[in-house]
């Protein structure tokens, strides 16, 4: 007969920290530089651009003249290009949520798949991302271009010739020509971070529903697709954030043209502030964009908080 | 190693840095930005003067910066007020581009350096003209530039275009017989909207008149209600509309309109007289060019002029005067007379008797003419010149009625503060 083995119960280990204990005055501490730059760059200019959106002020001059909302009634009733600024801004955010997000995953499913060069079309779909986003519009630019771009001459080579157009130069079609840049390089950063996703979902799920007698696509829907939900938060927020301070791409293909039919708010807010040397209007402008980046993030981030709670 | 060596290699260290340090601060940099997009006949002018003015006066060295035309007005705006702004910059004169940084307190005023060094008597009528602003004197002459229509003969030739245009009509049906050969009849670069800007600028002389175009760019004159603004906005659409512009110009930049004319798929190009030059540097045969004025009707000149301005702010402003004074000197001018442009600002220049015919052309034209019109990015101030772009562009691709153009000009006119 054998003697049973006694497991001795698991003792608390001592603490690694051997100094003195400051509780939560060391965290606090810690955290004092990371607010400090915090504050400096980001508070304080929003609260200073805040301040300065109630003055008439060239950005030069030491007077700067008190005007109230005189600057937010001008842009909001006289300024001939703010309301197409507004529309651009928010057709480009519900354009960026969905068509980098959808191809991102999808190149994310299918290259989690055990294929030949697998590695080599991650690298060669995710290569845009790091690229500088001026250096993308400069890119673009020349791609487009009417008559020397590779888009027209390769739809002409393709016997393609009644689809060519001036994609910069059309404002019916300017500002999408550029977003179809902007996805050319966001995709790549969607599709990294669904294929971080993708190796958290429990291959035994994944198994035990195809045992179950479920396809390809029944799999996704009832196990992948779920087990993604922490990742299209995360993919969804930066989408956000990137796609309403969208900038460098357009400046750098269209300066806000044709007839600025491709201004949106933080581009416009740079145009009057400093090329215009309207600084009130510049910040009136930047506040709205604020204030459309807060009613987006915060209910957002609101009902976040309540799906973690539940 | 021993002590004593330490503390002398440490000495030695310390001097290699201190000395070139103290010799750096006896020599007073002085930075000028202009322009990188005249060419090489211009930059070597430009180098081989800083070299001379550099050797005649050893504590100064001339730091030159190039820009683009867009990048260069960016860049000042973002320096102005700030320590990078430079300490002479270049500019167009006018009151919506030097204007603006006169009234911005950026350019120096000059009243006493041109009392002092005799400018008054230096520089030509109309250069000296637009050094005054409000009430006092900014900016050195740099350049005087005209425009006109340049075109290329053998395409001239082809479309069977035997007489220069010479009035309004004559320039349609030229443009007209060049469609007819197949050939594109102007380019024009529209992302660059003060390109496309040389046609509007045009055709409202050529339709309002000097004395209506002159108070509809003076803001003198309601756009909604003088017909005329109206009128010249439909014949821009009219140019569009007729293909005289091109396919798909709106989406090429001036660079590539300017291609498309040097490659001969375009005959004809609003430019200056600096095109001189820059057909030379591209290689182009001068005696395939030749120009003749926009048929505007008035006979008066579509004239700049470009400044280098001593900026308010600068610690170098005496090195800086004394830098311009040498480079509009008679000696420089003389020297590189036909380098900065067809047309020199000191009025103490001779014109050798082997001038390029070009050249020669602009000469002519500048002496014969007894008045002028400016563009509207100088004209107008800065806000409305940009709304006086969009205008022109919505008007160009469709976004904006001809009949409507006029009246949105001047509600945004009535809508400034």
């Amino acid at each position: 007969m054998t003697r049973p083995v006694t497991i001795p119960p698991p003792t608390s280990r001592p603490p690694i920290w051997r100094g003195p204990t400051l509780g939560r005055f060391t965290s606090w501490t810690f955290l004092v530089p990371a607010v400090v730059i915090y504050a400096l760059f980001a508070l304080f200019p929003m609260v200073d651009g805040l301040w300065l959106s109630f003055f008439d002020w060239d950005g030069v001059s030491a007077d700067r003249h008190w005007v109230g909302l005189e600057n937010y009634a001008q842009i909001f009733t006289q300024d001939p290009v703010f309301w197409r600024a507004v529309q651009n801004s928010l057709i480009w955010v519900g354009l960026s949520l969905v068509i980098p997000t959808v191809i991102g995953l999808a190149f994310a499913v299918a290259l989690d798949q055990k294929l030949r060069g697998r590695n080599a079309f991650r690298a060669a779909l995710y290569l845009p991302a790091i690229i500088a986003a001026i250096a993308v519009a400069t890119i673009w630019t020349w791609m487009y271009n009417p008559i020397f771009g590779l888009v027209n001459a390769t739809l002409e080579a393709l016997g393609l010739e009644w689809l060519i157009q001036d994609w910069l130069g059309d404002p019916d079609l300017a500002i999408l020509s550029i977003f179809v840049a902007y996805v050319w390089q966001a995709t790549g950063a969607a599709m990294v971070l669904f294929l971080a996703g993708l190796q958290n979902v429990p291959v035994e799920l994944k198994e035990a529903a195809r045992v179950d007698g479920a396809n390809h696509r029944q799999v996704f829907r009832a196990v992948t697709f779920p087990a993604l939900m922490p990742t299209f938060i995360v993919v969804t927020v930066l989408s956000i954030i990137s796609s309403l301070k969208v900038f460098d791409l357009i400046y750098g293909m269209t300066l806000g043209g044709p007839a600025q039919s491709t201004q949106v708010l933080a581009l416009w807010s740079y145009t009057l502030s400093f090329q215009l040397h309207d600084y009130g209007n510049g910040m009136a402008v930047a506040m709205v964009l604020l204030v459309i980046t807060l009613a987006i993030v915060i209910p957002y981030y609101a009902w976040m908080g309540r799906r973690d709670e539940a | 190693m021993k002590r004593a060596t330490r503390v002398l290699m440490a000495t030695a260290l310390l001097g290699a840095l201190v000395v070139p340090t103290a010799q750096a601060q006896d020599k007073t940099e002085l930075r000028v930005w202009t322009l990188d997009a005249f060419g090489d006949t211009v930059q070597q002018a430009w180098d081989e003067t800083i070299a001379a003015f550099e050797e005649a006066n050893p504590t100064i060295d001339v730091v030159l910066e190039g820009r683009a035309v867009d990048a260069h007005k960016d860049a000042l705006r973002v320096a102005a007020g700030t320590s990078e702004e430079p300490d002479i910059y270049f500019m167009w004169a006018g009151q919506g581009l030097g204007g603006e940084f006169v009234d911005l307190g950026v350019a120096a005023p000059l009243d006493d350096a041109y009392a002092e060094l005799g400018w008054n008597d230096r520089f030509t009528g109309p250069s000296l003209a637009k050094t005054q602003y409000a009430d006092s004197q900014y900016g050195v002459p740099y350049t005087n530039h005209a425009m006109a229509v340049y075109y290329r003969k053998d395409l001239f030739e082809k479309a069977g275009i035997t007489e220069v245009p010479t009035t309004y009509d004559e320039l349609i049906a030229a443009n007209d017989k060049l469609l007819a050969a197949g050939i594109q009849p102007i380019a024009f670069g529209g992302k660059d909207r003060w390109h496309v800007m040389r046609l509007t600028d045009s055709l409202m002389e050529a339709v309002c008149g000097a004395e209506k175009h002159d108070a509809l760019k003076f803001l003198q004159a309601d756009w909604s209600t003088e017909a005329c603004a109206t009128a010249a906005y439909t014949e821009l659409d009219r140019w569009n509309k007729a293909g005289y512009l091109g396919d798909n110009f709106m989406g090429i930049g001036y660079q590539d309109a300017q291609g498309l004319w040097f490659t001969g798929d375009a005959a004809m190009m609003i430019e200056g007289d600096w095109m001189v030059n820059q057909l030379v540097d591209a290689g182009q045969d001068l005696e395939n060019y030749a120009i003749f004025p926009f048929p505007t009707g008035t006979d008066r000149m579509y004239f700049f002029a470009e400044m280098n301005y001593p900026s308010a702010s600068s610690e170098q402003l005496d090195a800086a005067i004394s830098f311009l004074d040498y480079f509009s000197s008679d000696e420089v001018q003389q020297k590189y007379l036909g380098q900065f442009g067809s047309i020199a600002v000191n009025k103490n220049v001779t014109y050798p008797e082997d001038t390029r015919p070009l050249d020669a052309w602009w000469v002519d034209l500048f002496n014969s003419s007894t008045a002028v019109y400016e563009p509207a990015d100088q004209a107008f101030p800065l806000d409305v010149n940009t709304e006086y772009w969009r205008i022109e562009d919505g008007v160009l691709t469709g976004d904006i009625a001809p009949a409507d153009a006029a009246a949105q000009m001047q509600a945004f006119i009535d809508n400034r503060p």
